[in-house]
């Protein structure tokens, strides 16, 4: 029942695809790999703010492929404000090299194809990106979605049952013993939550 | 992580640091983070090494047979060989989950085209140990640069007030034998230099009852006691100068001198040496303490290698040994007895004051009561000049270790003849003495004596020897620090890595009648008749002055002058690390080819 409202919605979203180019997102994947995505935004409201970098890392089963990492700038309406520029750390300057929406987005499509999606509070990063390719595109992003820190959640719960689990994004790295990998952009923090995908998913396990 | 970051980490790690900047860049294209769980077997015999792993977090045991052969922990790589010669006998295990970057196999051997990393790789144990030592050293030389002022000699400051007559005030000169008088007058200050006296006072007939501040000159130049001495050496150079007054906030603290700052920084063994000369008492001796553990630092930081400073030493010590004698015995009495210091003094490996081990051989005939008054004196001498008391009372005021000849002779039977943990350790003691002052025949005619006793006696030999496999080596203590982070563990030095070889090799001596007594000149002695080639010698050379500069420099870092035989592994730089590894995988080379010579496995 409910893969049949899956694949009615998806199908729908399909028809709405602009681009014929991008039909690949909605094919099978094969390709058995996921990508760990995360975005700098100009703030936390979806349908105001807009998206500064991308930064994204390919995991195929207990690698991540760094030697592919996908960083992107995103050039901008607005002036950046002074306030996000504390967390994200990109300038005005940074983002010289920056292209425009449009091709970033598309850039970034094709990177991902139809990978599974894998990220910490996913849903932001998600309807973030759904903002541009709706725009563009006029589908929202078909792949399939692992929340890492629901896998988290999964992994605490039989060991603090009543307990509220703290799903702090530097609590997870702490509890799960991950390097800091420097400061926070898009693309340390993908690294970052790739890491605790893998611990949290066993990929490792008795495999080289 | 941002590409810069992965580069910063790999550039850290040595012998990458040695790749152009554009060669990283096509480096970091090709390096993956790879993941995985505890007990992952990563490369063995059956499983052919694809990809150079280097640590991220975690760590990683290299087994040979059942042994730990070696532990890989962050910021190590491996496995070189493996890759270069597509064949290995060693198994690489996951000890603690592991994160680690990866480089293929065709990258890193393209990699391996560049001549500096190839060498790196390929060279043997020796010389790069000899590299990793080098460049270790180099960092050790800004600290010794940054030394503050207040870590040097001061002299007492002569400080006169502004109405004080020339007079009084050069009397208050002589007194606290100043080389300058500072005048203050009120806030302010100026100083009064020889110079000033014989122009003004001898030339410009200035009276000597007239104020001190009419022939003072003004401008002070002072310096800071939290300032370094390189700053002190700049400020007198660029103002021509041969003193600085040296202040605390507005205190004056007293005069640093050119002279003491430059043979400070330089090596100044001689005026040690001749100062002990010069001592007539022990508070003069007490005195040279500080120059001692300066000397120390000096040669450590010049890169002198530990064995030569140790010897340096351990030759100012047998000096003080020598001067105390002098002052305790009587001229009448010492050429009837010889006194010996043993155990480290003896192999002359102390660095610093170790617990006195030292006995006394009276000459047959000479009655040994004689002796008791003058020996309580010199140990007590010995106590107060720093040298702390032997836990097992081997030292001259106890009985047992103040014999005749013949009663030595007795005590070498009963050594032999006695399996006891107790014999073998006091044999072990003796084995090392060494002569300080008096009749050197004495100690002749007993190591002569000791040595035919011990001919052929290769059961009581083996016994001995066994002592070298009490301790295991700290290959796998070393990895239990990498999992017990609660743990402040620490590592024994002398246990697990200058022990086995000290021992080993005083017993080797011992069945070839080795005289020497100290490790490097036995261990050489050895490869001399051929009982080890000379390349497992340069080994265990190499591998014993490792553990030493540790050691030694683990102690000047605690900045006291305590015998410490522990250090915390996670203390270390990376190429210590390395460099401790590679001496513990000697050792138990070493450990291996005791135990075939002397048979130690067929010894209860």
């Amino acid at each position: 029942m409910f893969s049949f409202i899956s694949y009615f919605l998806q199908k729908r979203n399909h028809a709405k695809l602009k681009e014929s180019e991008f039909d690949f997102l909605f094919e099978q994947d094969v390709s058995d790999e996921y990508i760990v995505f995360d975005t700098e935004t100009t703030g936390l409201n979806p349908k105001v703010d807009e998206i500064l970098s991308i930064g994204a890392v390919k995991i195929k089963d207990n690698k991540i492929l760094t030697s592919q990492t996908f960083e992107i700038f995103v050039k901008n309406s607005k002036e950046i404000s002074s306030k996000s520029i504390e967390i994200h750390g990109i300038r005005a300057c940074d983002v010289q090299d920056a292209v425009c929406a449009k091709d970033a987005i598309k850039e970034f499509l094709r990177f991902i194809g139809s990978r599974t999606l894998v990220g910490y509070y996913l849903e932001f990063d998600v309807s973030m990106i759904n903002k541009y390719t709706t725009s563009i595109l006029g589908i929202k992003l078909p792949n399939k979605m692992i929340e890492v820190s629901e896998l988290y959640y999964d992994a605490q719960i039989p060991i603090i049952p009543q307990g509220n689990i703290d799903l702090r994004f530097d609590t997870m790295l702490k509890k799960y013993n991950i390097p800091n990998m420097g400061m926070h952009n898009a693309v340390n923090d993908a690294v970052m939550t790739a890491m605790i995908f893998l611990k949290l998913s066993q990929k490792g396990e008795k495999k080289r | 992580m941002s590409i810069l970051d992965q580069r910063k980490l790999i550039e850290s790690i040595h012998p990458f640091e040695l790749l152009s900047s554009n060669e990283l860049d096509s480096l970091m294209k090709k390096i993956d983070i790879a993941y995985y769980a505890k007990d992952t077997l990563l490369i063995s015999k059956n499983l052919p090494s694809i990809v150079f792993y280097i640590i991220i977090k975690g760590s990683v045991q290299e087994f040979k047979g059942d042994e730990v052969h070696n532990v890989y922990s962050f910021g190590d790589f491996f496995d070189a060989d493996a890759l270069i010669y597509g064949t290995t006998e060693g198994r690489f295990v996951v000890e603690e989950e592991l994160i680690c970057y990866e480089i293929k196999k065709e990258d890193f051997l393209e990699l391996m085209l560049n001549k500096k990393i190839q060498g790196y790789f390929l060279e043997d144990f020796i010389s790069r140990h000899k590299q990793l030592k080098y460049q270790d050293v180099a960092s050790d030389l800004t600290p010794f640069l940054m030394s503050k002022v207040s870590e040097i000699f001061l002299h007492a400051a002569c400080v006169a007030s502004a109405d004080a007559t020339i007079f009084d005030a050069l009397k208050k000169q002589e007194e606290l034998k100043a080389n300058v008088i500072i005048v203050q007058n009120q806030d302010d200050y100026m100083i009064v230099t020889d110079s000033d006296l014989r122009k003004k006072v001898l030339l410009g007939r200035v009276s000597v009852e007239a104020q001190i501040s009419e022939i003072a000159t003004k401008g002070l130049i002072t310096i800071d006691v939290n300032d370094f001495l390189f700053n002190a050496l700049l400020i007198m150079t660029h103002n021509a100068i041969k003193r600085l007054v040296v202040m605390d906030g507005k205190k004056i603290l007293g005069v640093l001198e050119q002279l003491d700052l430059l043979s400070y920084f330089a090596n100044h063994s001689h005026l040690v040496a001749v100062q002990i000369d010069k001592a007539k008492n022990v508070d003069d001796l007490k005195k040279l303490q500080g120059d001692l553990k300066n000397l120390i630092v000096t040669l450590r930081a010049k890169g002198v290698k530990v064995r030569y400073i140790t010897k340096l030493v351990s030759t100012l010590n047998l000096k003080i040994y020598k001067k105390v004698f002098d002052m305790c015995v009587p001229t009448s009495l010492q050429e009837s007895c010889t006194l010996l210091v043993m155990g480290s003094e003896g192999r002359e490996e102390q660095t610093i004051k170790t617990d006195q081990d030292n006995a006394l051989v009276v000459k047959d005939g000479v009655d040994l009561e004689l002796f008791v008054e003058p020996m309580t004196q010199l140990n007590s001498f010995l106590l107060e000049l720093g040298f702390p008391p032997c836990s097992g009372d081997v030292m001259v005021s106890n009985a047992y270790w103040r014999r005749d000849v013949k009663g030595f002779k007795a005590l070498i039977n009963e050594w032999t003849g006695s399996m006891s943990d107790e014999s073998a350790q006091n044999l072990s003691i003796f084995l090392d003495a060494k002569c300080v002052a008096g009749n050197r025949t004495l100690l002749d005619e007993l190591k002569s004596y000791l040595f035919d006793n011990f001919h052929a006696r290769d059961d009581v030999l083996a016994h001995i020897a066994k002592a070298i496999l009490n301790f295991e080596t700290p290959l796998s203590l070393f990895s239990g620090f990498v999992l017990e982070k609660n743990h402040s563990n620490k590592l024994d030095l002398k246990k697990g890595g200058t022990f086995p070889i000290v021992h080993g090799v005083r017993t080797l001596s011992l069945q070839y009648g080795i005289n020497e007594t100290n490790t490097i000149e036995r261990i050489k002695a050895l490869n001399n008749l051929g009982v080890i080639d000379k390349t497992f010698a340069s080994e265990l050379i190499e591998s014993f002055d490792t553990l030493s500069a540790i050691r030694l420099k683990a102690m000047l870092k605690a900045k006291e002058l305590q015998e410490s035989n522990y250090i915390n592994p996670q203390e270390l730089s990376k190429v210590q690390r390395d460099l401790l590894k590679d001496s513990f995988k000697i050792i138990n080379k070493f450990k291996k080819f005791m135990s075939f010579h002397f048979h130690l496995n067929m010894v209860v």
